[in-house]
């Protein structure tokens, strides 16, 4: 293989964000009929390069060659026309259109006056959907189709544009075991056609069932390239995760006094399949899983967001009905969004959202103590070295971390018993990071109890007292001090391997 | 002071660090945020004095005793309507609620009215304004409940909400004025005199009218400012999804607020019947869309979420003012439709403006 030219050479491509460089002289090269999988941590710089590619970022400097020819300026169009599709990880095809209409959204098949050819759409995309060995109805809403027929769509709507080079974003996180290999079957036969094709994935398993080459890349580099034959998946971690963990998680050891939170039998639909747990004061409980896991679902469906979930809740021993996070927040839960932008109200000052969760609870006529307010406020940010201290500032003109510790604040404000963390590090730099966690352990040594979702290995691993992998809604292994990266993923993704 | 502020001005603006801005340009940002921030009231004094020099009529007693009057109804509206606007919702309702509010309040209080069997009235004033003011809340209750708990948009249920009372006015009303020549003549029946004097009496020489619209914005004001009402309505306008999650109780926060907007709606409609010695079931028709104008130039972001009370005063009083001065200076009826339109546009398009000037930076 390595005797052609490559479809796509990318040579010394660098990028850099304020405060951040996030990718640092990256090469990366793929041949027609190759798939070559890209993997690396959360903020390893993957995605900026497949951004970068598909046209969606301007790089900073580095070379792009495609079939040999070097392209200067790339724009999402241009990259279209280059043959280059990306199949993103959140779909973006249009629910309510049938699946031919999406795979021609935006070239549609004209007639001589300039109308929709209806006939000639529904003839190439039965065409281009049989081809691909798909058995999906064009005249199908989309939003009929199952997750993995809608993936496949979108890679059909990719495709129609002519795409060679193909990106692919974690397109198994969504899909069962079976709907993957479906996915696998067509990349197949895509890989036959000569179209290469990039594989980002956290899921380290796919490496072998799909890949001819594996890249790593860490903290915005490449680490290395290997043939997967020559790569071991203990290899390929130690590649992924590399440095070493220092006073980064500032973990203080907490007294574990009792049962703060004790849950039974929790299910939601098929996304959560009947999890038993507890957690006690003073106890960081973490939870682990690849994306789509059903941490995420855990999380909202204790705090009362999933009214379709089914189970028993008990704190400090009572059983508690909890509908909503009005009664959540009553009964002392906490609730730390995934999406900071879930949790905060952009437009408000700080104060105001640092007492949010208290003042919800008032009955409406309540006057409001702004004073005293605006005094617990004052410490908090100061407690907490909420940058820059200014009480007045609109929580949307401060930056990641200082409304990430805005969100902790309200929590701490309103002392709350149990509090429920989903990815509290998303998105956050290193520093805040730190501060994030010392004030989990501070928390903690005040007897709270903590729930730590998290798809950060060393994080989990540093913070938590014990640690829950999830895969598929179900609890699949549970660990003490002195677990590995390597058992986490193995148990969040070892029966995939074997099967 | 001022250094602080342009400090956070350009920070907000992710320009850079403040120190190293020339202090020309630093000036420079302090004097354009001052100008956008306080533009409602600058437009407003801008207007007045124009109309001032302009015309001899506008700065007289007498013309702005009426003008307080003619703006006091879209005031007391445009305060339910902030209220609304900033949960993120609309009221497309307040001006046939006005309508419903004023006409059986009237015919209660001028009209003998059979009931089955009871036949009541014509009512003491103080029962007939109990009664006014209930049927507001009530109406206003009924357009939160239809919207929360039937999952409709704010703007299609209270358009709905609107068309349905004002036909139950025409209902109750026959389709007459109240009182009318008809009811006058036979029954004796006029409307109470505590009822004219609230839209054409005065206290001192100021209308109450007037007055009854500072009081209510003043209410706005606080509610605002200092209950745990206000403060949800804010959330909730400004991120309904976080609201939710830091424990607001949506709904109910919605439907109090377009109670409180239908009560101010039966406030107006009771003050506008009294300054027109009638009412009828199609008063205050088209005052629902001055009081969101009136809101929007007051800068209250019709998103929800951003803005006050204060505000929509400037902006109804800038209608009020408007229009009145077009009269004196004797611009055409068809004119003062087109200049008012213009107006409104215009400034909700300096106002993006100003947003996404302003806002950028996150």
């Amino acid at each position: 293989m390595g005797e052609r030219q490559p479809i796509l050479r990318m040579e010394g491509i660098d990028k850099r964000f304020p405060g951040v460089h996030a990718l640092d002289h990256v090469d990366f090269d793929l041949y027609a009929g190759e798939v070559h999988v890209l993997l690396g941590e959360n903020g390893a710089g993957k995605s900026t390069l497949m951004k970068i590619l598909s046209g969606s970022l301007p790089r900073d400097g580095g070379r792009i060659f495609i079939c040999g020819q070097e392209i200067d300026e790339l724009t999402p169009e241009r990259a279209t026309a280059l043959g280059i599709g990306m199949v993103y990880q959140e779909l973006s095809l249009a629910p309510n259109l049938s699946a031919a209409e999406n795979i021609f959204l935006g070239h549609v098949p004209r007639n001589r006056l300039g109308l929709v050819d209806w006939r000639a759409m529904r003839a190439r995309a039965s065409e281009s959907l049989a081809s691909l060995g798909l058995d999906i109805d064009p005249d199908a809403p989309v939003r009929q189709l199952d997750v993995a027929a809608q993936q496949l769509t979108e890679i059909a709507r990719v495709l129609s544009k002519g795409a060679r080079i193909l990106l692919l974003d974690e397109p198994t996180s969504a899909l069962s075991e079976a709907e993957r290999d479906r996915l696998f079957v067509l990349i197949r036969r895509l890989q036959a056609q000569g179209v290469g094709v990039i594989y980002i994935s956290h899921r380290l398993a796919e490496v072998w069932m799909i890949g001819q080459r594996v890249t790593v890349m860490r903290d915005g580099k490449v680490v290395g390239t290997l043939a997967t034959e020559q790569a071991s998946e203990d290899g390929l971690i130690q590649m992924m995760v590399g440095r070493q963990l220092g006073q980064r998680f500032p973990k203080h050891p907490a007294r574990l006094g009792q049962t703060a939170l004790r849950v039974e039998d929790l299910s939601l639909g098929n996304r959560l399949h009947n999890l038993s747990f507890e957690v006690r004061e003073g106890e960081i409980l973490g939870i682990f899983g690849l994306m789509g896991a059903g941490q995420a679902e855990l999380a909202r469906a204790i705090f009362g967001l999933e009214p379709e979930a089914s189970g028993r809740v008990f704190l400090y021993g009572q059983r508690v009905h909890i509908d909503g996070p009005t009664t959540a927040i009553r009964h002392g839960l906490g609730f730390l969004t995934r999406d900071r932008r879930q949790g905060l109200v952009p437009a408000l000052p700080i104060p105001p959202n640092i007492t949010l969760a208290d003042v919800s609870q008032f009955p409406i006529a309540k006057l409001l103590d702004l004073r005293s307010e605006a005094r617990a406020a004052a410490r908090l940010v100061d407690d907490l070295r909420i940058h820059p201290p200014l009480l007045n500032r609109r929580v949307m003109f401060l930056s990641g971390g200082n409304q990430q510790k805005v969100v902790l604040a309200r929590w701490l404000y309103s002392h709350s018993k149990v509090l429920i963390f989903d990815e509290p590090t998303r998105g956050i730099d290193v520093g805040a990071k730190t501060e994030v966690f010392d004030l989990m352990s501070r928390l903690t040594q005040q007897g709270a109890a903590i729930i730590m979702i998290s798809s950060e290995m060393p994080e989990i691993l540093a913070m938590a007292d014990r640690i829950l992998v999830m895969r598929d809604g179900r609890f699949t292994a549970e660990y003490g001090p002195g677990a590995t990266q390597e058992d986490l993923l193995r148990s969040a993704s070892q029966a995939e391997r074997r099967s | 002071m001022a250094e602080k502020r342009a400090g956070r001005l350009a920070a907000d603006q992710g320009t850079g660090p403040t120190a190293a801005m020339p202090r020309t340009r630093r000036a420079w940002l302090l004097l354009r945020q001052m100008l956008l921030r306080g533009a409602p009231l600058i437009a407003l004094v801008l207007l007045s004095s124009y109309l001032s020099f302009s015309t001899p009529h506008f700065l007289t007693e007498s013309n702005l005793v009426n003008v307080s009057r003619q703006t006091s109804v879209t005031a007391i509206l445009a305060i339910g309507q902030t209220l609304v606007i900033l949960s993120g919702g609309i009221d497309l309702s307040v001006g046939a609620v006005a309508a419903l509010a004023a006409s059986v309040s009237a015919v209660l209080m001028t009209q003998q009215v059979r009931l089955g069997a009871a036949v009541i009235g014509p009512l003491h004033f103080y029962l007939g304004l109990a009664i006014a003011l209930a049927l507001g809340c009530l109406a206003g209750m009924l357009n939160g409940v239809i919207i929360t708990k039937g999952r409709i948009p704010d703007f299609i249920a209270t358009m709905g909400t609107s068309t349905a009372l004002r036909g139950v006015s025409l209902l109750v009303t026959g389709g007459l004025p109240v009182p009318s020549h008809l009811t006058a003549t036979e029954l004796k029946g006029y409307l109470p005199e505590p009822m004219l004097w609230l839209g054409a009496g005065e206290i001192l020489g100021v209308p109450v009218a007037g007055l009854i619209a500072l009081a209510i914005v003043l209410l706005g004001w606080f509610i605002l400012r200092y209950t745990a009402l206000g403060r949800s309505v804010y959330a909730v306008g400004g991120n309904r999804e976080a609201a939710r999650v830091s424990g607001v109780n949506v709904d109910r926060i919605k439907i109090a607020v377009y109670t409180l907007s239908g009560l101010m709606a039966a406030v107006a409609g009771l003050v506008l019947a009294g300054r027109l010695n009638s009412a009828n079931a199609l008063m205050a028709d088209g005052e629902e869309l001055r009081s969101i104008a009136a809101v929007v130039i007051g800068g209250t972001n019709l998103v929800g979420g951003e803005g006050g009370a204060a505000g929509s005063l400037i902006g109804a009083l800038t209608m009020g003012i408007l229009g009145n001065g077009l009269n004196l200076l004797n611009v055409s009826a068809f004119w003062q439709r087109v200049i008012q339109g213009l107006v409104i546009i215009s400034v909700v398009l300096l106002d993006q403006w100003r947003r996404r000037r302003f806002s950028a930076a996150s």
